[in-house]
């Protein structure tokens, strides 16, 4: 082979490849760069909506209200390597713990579920569900992420059982999603199992 | 004589030569997508971006990129702008980023962006390239926006999330299902082809 020619056939596409990458890294870096501070924020945002609203507390629309409310009502409770136990839940202003606020990963259809529960001060009943990550189903399984469905778990008690859309009547039951059976499953097994978790994790450490 | 060129590329990708119902492309993401037309709509959008974008970039660099690592070049370019999409969903639309999920990264894997990558812009300039990137985009978009309002209405009873139907219709399951894209999709081309055929039928 030539010289001119292994240059061309043979280190040319190399070089152009590695030139290529290297702009387009440098631009979806600088990207990410402008970004990430705000994706963290956003982050950061929804967890401390999920811990309000899984309390039962009504959410303000603006985010700095949101985060205000969050700084005046709830402690997080971290272990000894800073991760988070659980969230303690009180008026603005008070000592009183109103209610308590768990984060519980479970097994969904297509991954993980990651929901905020939340529990009366007894923890004997629940005072709401947020589900915060999920990758169930768009408009099937990821109705759990719904209002109608969520709003339903406020003041039941554990265990739970499901049934049909419209029929549940008493504090032990929940409406399931019609054709989303695993993953109301999965919903229940959250909340099932969130009780004895709280219990472990909150009147153990008291 | 530009203005023809352009009339034509429209005219090929909304109609004759459109990207989902005569080339039977991007049918992962009509399925995938098109139950719920809010999920719709910000896929189309990103779709648009990203072919609008990789065509102009593959154009851009055609007379200098080696043939034989084109491939890897344009799956490159793609990749990327899929990941400028994802950021910025992630950064100013968090809702409905974690609502469409895995799917805004497989816009990489639409073979409506490739194919026109290699059928149109490495042998078209960029402007115009550019164009049929926003002409096939449009093209896809149209027909899964008209999937997406007859599912989410039969499926959910719903569109772009607010109720539509009420309490006395019951949703059609298999609607928010693949299968129904299936049958969407089956009877969108149906209606489509069978027009088409009556038309050229009238004109020969």
């Amino acid at each position: 082979m030539k010289k001119g020619s292994v240059v061309k056939k043979r280190i040319f596409p190399v070089v152009f490849m590695l030139l290529i990458t290297l702009v387009f890294i440098s631009i979806t870096t600088v990207i990410y760069t402008f970004t990430k501070d705000t994706i963290a924020l956003n982050e950061r945002l929804r967890l401390k909506r999920a811990v309000l609203y899984a309390a039962g507390v009504q959410l303000p629309d603006d985010p700095v209200e949101i985060e205000k409310a969050f700084d005046n009502r709830v402690t997080e409770v971290k272990d000894d390597t800073g991760k988070v136990r659980y969230f303690e839940v009180r008026e603005s202003d008070s000592t009183v713990i109103e209610s308590y606020v768990v984060v519980r990963i479970g097994a969904g259809l297509w991954g993980e579920i990651t929901a905020g529960v939340g529990f009366d001060r007894d923890l004997e009943s629940f005072r709401g569900l947020e589900v915060i990550d999920q990758v169930e189903t768009p408009g099937l399984g990821g109705r759990i992420g719904e209002t109608w469905f969520k709003e339903q778990f406020r003041g039941k008690r554990p265990p739970l059982a499901t049934v049909p859309e419209g029929d549940a009547t008493t504090e032990n039951q929940f409406e399931a999603i019609t054709g989303a059976s695993y993953s109301t499953s999965a919903i229940q097994d959250i909340m099932n199992s969130s009780q004895e978790y709280a219990r472990m994790e909150i009147l153990g450490s008291q | 004589m530009a203005g023809f060129k352009i009339r034509k590329v429209f005219a090929d990708d909304l109609g004759a030569n459109n990207p989902v119902f005569a080339q039977v492309l991007g049918i992962c993401s009509t399925l995938a997508v098109t139950n719920v037309l809010k999920n719709t709509v910000v896929m189309c959008v990103g779709l648009i971006f990203v072919t609008a974008l990789s065509n102009m970039t593959v154009s851009l660099l055609r007379q200098y990129m080696p043939s034989r690592i084109r491939m890897m070049v344009e799956t490159l370019i793609i990749a990327s702008y899929v990941i400028i999409v994802d950021i910025v969903l992630k950064a100013f639309l968090p809702d409905v980023s974690r609502q469409l999920g895995p799917y805004v990264g497989l816009i990489i894997t639409n073979c409506i962006i490739m194919g026109r990558a290699e059928a149109f812009a490495l042998s078209n300039p960029p402007g115009l390239s550019f164009l049929d990137g926003i002409a096939s985009g449009i093209g896809y978009s149209y027909v899964l926006i008209a999937i997406a309002i007859v599912r989410e209405i039969m499926g959910s009873g719903s569109i772009w999330g607010y109720p539509l139907l009420g309490d006395w219709w019951t949703n059609w399951s298999i609607m928010v299902m693949a299968p129904g894209a299936f049958f969407m999709l089956a009877i969108f081309i149906w209606i489509v082809k069978g027009i088409r055929d009556k038309e050229e039928g009238e004109s020969s």
